[in-house]
């Protein structure tokens, strides 16, 4: 990249202002609902111990809503807090938690499946003008360059559906959309190009299993992968089970991820799995209509069914 | 007719229609290729993706999920779910780079031995001409290491042990 195109990536999306602001606001709405009484606890972010990270917090004390901001660096899908994280937090009250419009998505998508009841919730949206890409270096300001590949082409920056929204973005520059184009590329190629570019990210695969971990939607008590007898999947790190292993997993979230693209974000080998989020979603879009949205739909694309679906490709 | 290469093929199919179909094919006499390999569901809905998915890693070269017409099933629904359900595997299963042409989807009913036989007939004879699913046997016996074992450092450090 030459220094012009550097140059003009760097240039700050928002104001550090603006995250002062929406931090001050968090704040005060935080320690409002938490001495009032309408929550026993605010999920939201702190700030980490290096400079410019931000980790999950949750905070049960007015005293302390002092402590939480929103950055940046808040890339976390809290949602993940509100099932499998934190089990044992519904039930207990009233949650406030604060998310970014991809993170909404998540929560609404959650409703849906009965995980979670929006009245045991008080959503605190933020304006959000995008997250940090991996790698990126925290003391320069959010810019282009530095931009995590989902916000280039989010849709939900400015959150609906949330009992207060913080924030009103400033008017943010149109960006390429990588993700659209990578998956363009690749849906390009032969079936064997393809098949040769998926084994050598699967085959980097270390079953960690960071992915399913930081899914709001891996909630499963029990994942199929886990099991043995009969084995479904096997678990050794290897190109077989990994391939196995990726394709349950993307078939698994079809048509319900809602795109929050933690799994991408989780993995430590940089495998492109939103990639395979994004082409079911496009998938399930084309032959249902369905598209991950802000408000709960009962029923997502493979629960329910049409006498007259397509079938054009069954004899 | 002796053949170069004889597939195997899996076929999933459901019990109140399909295998009933190809039991109707079988007490007529009719001939079809020995190469398919029945198993028996419930339903088409109950046959996972992951199913074909172990199918295809264990060596067959082709897979055939086959169930009642639409309307026909047994548990009313079960193959409407199981429509959708396997209209987005395909998608995803082609996104990854397996040839479609190796995964079949059929209604047979069991009054259509003649489809059963036609169906099998015509899968054997697609992938006899394919060949033999060398990407999943391939990875089966592959073994990968997410660093690379003969890089310059390693090798030094290992003649240095």
């Amino acid at each position: 990249m030459n220094n012009t195109a550097q140059k003009h990536d760097a240039t700050p999306l928002v104001a550090e202002s603006y995250y002062a602001a929406v931090t001050d606001a968090l704040r005060t709405e935080a320690a409002r609902l938490l001495s009032e009484g309408v929550v026993t606890a605010v999920i939201g972010y702190k700030e980490g111990r290096r400079h410019g990270t931000a980790g999950p917090a949750i905070v049960v004390d007015p005293a302390r809503a002092n402590e939480l901001i929103f950055s940046a660096a808040c890339v976390n899908n809290l949602a993940l807090y509100l099932t499998k994280a934190k089990k044992g937090v519904a039930g207990t009250g009233k949650i406030a938690i604060v998310a970014k419009g991809c993170d909404l998505r998540a929560l609404a998508g959650l409703m849906a499946e009965s995980q979670i009841r929006r009245e045991d919730l008080h959503i605190i949206g933020v304006a959000c003008a995008g997250v940090f890409g991996s790698g990126a270096d925290r003391r320069e300001p959010l810019s282009a360059g530095n931009l995590a590949g989902k916000c280039r082409e989010c849709s939900v920056g400015a959150p609906e559906g949330a009992d207060i929204v913080i924030g009103t973005l400033p008017p943010l520059p149109e960006l390429s959309p990588v993700e659209a184009e990578e998956l363009a590329r690749l849906e390009a190629m032969t079936p064997a190009e393809r098949w040769a570019f998926w084994k050598e990210n699967f085959a980097r695969c270390i079953r960690c299993f960071a992915c399913r971990q930081v899914c709001p939607f891996c909630y499963c008590e029990q994942c199929l992968c886990d099991r043995n007898r009969p084995q479904a999947v096997e678990t050794t790190p290897r190109p077989a089970g990994n391939m196995a292993w990726h394709i349950v997993r993307a078939m698994h979230l079809a048509g319900r991820c809602a795109g929050c693209a933690e799994c991408e974000r989780a993995c430590p080998m940089d495998i492109p799995l939103n990639l395979l989020n994004r082409k079911m979603a496009r998938e399930l879009k084309e032959l249902y209509g369905h598209e991950a949205g802000l408000t709960p739909v009962e029923k997502g694309p493979l629960v329910i069914y049409r006498e007259d679906d397509d079938q054009s490709f069954i004899k | 007719m002796k053949h170069d290469f004889e597939p195997k093929i899996v076929a999933f199919v459901c019990t109140w229609c399909t295998y009933a179909g190809a039991d109707l094919a079988g007490t007529s006499r009719m001939q079809y290729p020995a190469n398919v390999r029945v198993l028996k569901f419930p339903c088409t809905g109950r046959i996972d993706p992951v199913f074909i998915l172990k199918a295809f890693q264990k060596g067959a070269d082709g897979v055939l999920v086959s169930g009642c017409h639409p309307g026909d099933c047994h548990y009313m629904a079960g193959n409407f779910h199981a429509r959708r359900r396997f209209a987005a595997f395909r998608k995803l299963l082609e996104f990854v780079g397996v040839d479609l042409a190796r995964l079949e989807f059929s209604w047979v009913s069991a009054a259509e031995g003649g489809k059963w036989v036609e169906v099998v007939t015509d899968l054997t004879e697609r992938i006899r001409t394919m060949g033999p699913l060398a990407e999943f046997k391939e990875l089966e016996t592959e073994e990968h290491w997410s660093g690379r074992l003969e890089t310059a450092e390693l090798k030094e450090a290992y003649n240095n042990i």
